[in-house]
Parts: structure tokens; C-alpha cells; sequence
């Protein structure tokens, strides 16, 4: 057991030693680690990103002509390829086919495009636009789907779309994040 | 010990052979040692100081990952698909996409049978009202903050993609342009996060 020993305890005064009851304490400590793993929430669940800002009307302080940025279009429409297209505003740059080879994984029904996320990840380090750690925008993806395509596959290409991962400061500290910002085409 | 003659070999009494070595030691604790008749000690002492560190620090490592709100819950008629590239989770409105209705943070917003019916992009009306009511509510108790404009989207992997986008475009025209879509964590093959 424990004790404070501060001397003292002679001459007929009261004992200053006084002993920590630590069995009490261990006990309250195992109770309270008792409780919360038994509360622990052991999550699996994420979430990705999709933004949907579309633009607004025009700002006075806003330049007159702006600059249209490159743009990745992933067109998932096809049943045995996707395309990545390139665009400059409505200029056309460039057009890639990727063959639609998906790969199971696990048991659950869940896949992956691995060779489409391989080639965008090629792509971005080829054309992307924003790559640095302070530079706070995102480069533009465009997910074209098919209006019956269920929404499993279209995460499977969201997920492929976010492969390529860049720095981002934010304040003091640099995280990776997606190097895409991924937006729905309404057509 | 004195006088008497000691016994010869032959004659003296049988005893038990016992230890000899630093006999001559004339401390008692010493000869009751070598003797053998000293036991070793039964009580023992349990290091308890370091077991209430080791105490402490799981109750600090659980207290800071300890969650009050717990596990977002997941509408049970939704089976969320899995994806490797995510983020954490985190605090907004959610709306939960079935294969027949819409809910937004469990209330009733619309069905999603409307939506496949029609087959084109449309704006779910009782979902946007919904929402907007959601974000007004917000500013009205949150004055001159910046709305963060986030909403959860819990969908089912079976539901089609039009419904998703009616959804989003809904979504957006209420004020919420911030969609996140709420998924499984897929592990990486590297074993990492």
C-alpha cells in the first residue's frame, strides 16, 4: 500500500503519515476502462467527397475574361471501356480509352477499377493543374454516368477518381488529400 | 563435549545428513539459513504503481478516442458500397437513399419510384423544402456564421444513378453544395489506411 510519509508523529501529535487507498482506485480505474471499451464505437464507416458548387452570378471585383481551366470528364457510359477526356473549357485536348476491368474485392459484392485509377493517377501527374502544398484549389473531374448505372459502380469510379493524392496545407501541418474534386454531369 | 570420550564411528546414533557448510557461523539467522529451516518468505509484493500507469494511460487513450454521439446510424434498408480512397466522417444532415424512399435524418422526403418514373433529372420538392428548412434553421440559431453547406448522403449500392444525381441537384438547389456519400472503408493492399 501506498503511503506519504512526511515524518513527524512524535511528541504525542497526530500522525501526518497517511496511507493512498489504492485498491479503491484500481478498482475505479478498472471500472472506468470497463466502460469505455464497452462504449467504444469501432468505426468502419468514411465518406468521399462530391461537390456540387455550381457559378453564381458574377462579382464586380471579378475579371472580365477568365482563363477556362483544364477539366478531366470520366465518361462511364460504355459497357466495355471508359474515356477520359481532357477538356479546356469546350476545347477538347485530349481522349484516353481505358478497357473496364473491374476487381472483386472481398465477398461482399464491393470492386475496384484499378487500371482505370492507375491511368488517372498518370494523368494528373501529366496534366494536373494545382500540385502545390498552398495552392487551395482542386483540379476538376466530371463523372458522366448512364442514369440506370447503380450506385456501387459509380463509387467504384469515384474511389478510382480520388487515387491520385496530393499535399495540402492547412494552417501549420501538410495532409494528402484527394487530388480531384469530383463533380456530377447533369446530362 | 568436555570430558566424555566421543563415540566411535560404529556407535554413534543414525541422523539425517543435513547441510555442514558455514556451521561454524555463530549467528542464529545465519545457521537457521544454512540449516534449511529458513523458508522463503509467502508474501510478495504486487508492483502496483506501475499498474496504475498502464491503468491510466488505456483510460487516456480511450477517453480521447471516446465518441459520445457514437455510430452515425445507418437506415437498415441501406447497404453502403465499400471504396478505398476516403475520409473521416463527419457532423451534417443526413439523407438516406432506399430502393423506394428518400429520409432525411429519418423523416419521410420523397420516393425514389417518383424519380425512376419520370427517368430525367428532376428536383425532389419535399427534400428540397425539407433541406431548406434544415439550413434556415441553421442560421437562425447559428447568426452571422458561414453555413457549412454539408449533407450526408447514405445510398443504397442497388439505387440507380438517376436518383443520385435528383438527389444531389436537389441537394445543391437548397443550399447544401458540400455532398459527401457516406461509405465503407475499403482496406488498401498495402494493409495501410
Amino acid at each position: 500500500m501506498a503511503g506519504i510519509d512526511v515524518g513527524g508523529g512524535h511528541g504525542g501529535k497526530k500522525s501526518l503519515n497517511h496511507d493512498i487507498p489504492l485498491i479503491p482506485f484500481i478498482d475505479f480505474l478498472l471500472c472506468l476502462v470497463a466502460f469505455l471499451l464497452v462504449t467504444a464505437v469501432w468505426s468502419q464507416m468514411a465518406r468521399i467527397n462530391a461537390d456540387a458548387k455550381v457559378p453564381g452570378p458574377p462579382r464586380p471585383d471579378e475579371p472580365d475574361e477568365v482563363k477556362p481551366e483544364k477539366e478531366l470528364h470520366v465518361e462511364m457510359r460504355g459497357e466495355r471501356k471508359f474515356q477520359l477526356v481532357w477538356k479546356e473549357g469546350a476545347t477538347v485536348i485530349n481522349t484516353i480509352d481505358i478497357e473496364r476491368k473491374q476487381v472483386n474485392m472481398g465477398n461482399e459484392g464491393d470492386y475496384r477499377y484499378p487500371a482505370l485509377a492507375e491511368k488517372i493517377v498518370a494523368e494528373w501527374k501529366a496534366n494536373g493543374s494545382h500540385r502545390a502544398a498552398n495552392d487551395k484549389k482542386l483540379d476538376r473531374a466530371v463523372l458522366h454516368t448512364d442514369n440506370s448505372t447503380p450506385f456501387s459502380d459509380v463509387v467504384a469510379v469515384i474511389d478510382a477518381v480520388y487515387e491520385p493524392q496530393r499535399d495540402f496545407q492547412i494552417g501549420a501541418k501538410t495532409e494528402k488529400i484527394p487530388a480531384f474534386n469530383l463533380t456530377f454531369s447533369v446530362n | 563435549m568436555s570430558g566424555t570420550k566421543p563415540l566411535s564411528r560404529f556407535h554413534q546414533p543414525i541422523a539425517v545428513p543435513g547441510r555442514r557448510l558455514v556451521h561454524h557461523v555463530p549467528l542464529k539467522f545465519v545457521q537457521k539459513k544454512v540449516g534449511g529451516g529458513g523458508q522463503r518468505s509467502v508474501n510478495q509484493e504486487i508492483p502496483l504503481i506501475p499498474f496504475i500507469d498502464f491503468l491510466l494511460c488505456i483510460v487516456c487513450f480511450l477517453l480521447a478516442s471516446f465518441s459520445a454521439s457514437g455510430e452515425l446510424p445507418v437506415d437498415k434498408n441501406v447497404k453502403l458500397p465499400k471504396a478505398q480512397n476516403v475520409m473521416d466522417m463527419t457532423d451534417a444532415p443526413i439523407v438516406a437513399i432506399t430502393g423506394t424512399q428518400i429520409l432525411v435524418d429519418g423523416t419521410p422526403a420523397g420516393s425514389t419510384r417518383t424519380v425512376e418514373e419520370a427517368n430525367r433529372l428532376q428536383r425532389i420538392d419535399e427534400l428540397f423544402n425539407i433541406l431548406k428548412n434544415k439550413r434556415e434553421l441553421w442560421k437562425q440559431v447559428n447568426p452571422g456564421k458561414e453555413f457549412p453547406g454539408v449533407a450526408l448522403l447514405q445510398v443504397d449500392r442497388r439505387v440507380s444513378a438517376l436518383v443520385v444525381k435528383s438527389v444531389f441537384q436537389t441537394a445543391a438547389m437548397a443550399g447544401f453544395p458540400g455532398i459527401s456519400f457516406e461509405v465503407g472503408r475499403l482496406g488498401k493492399p498495402g494493409g495501410g489506411e
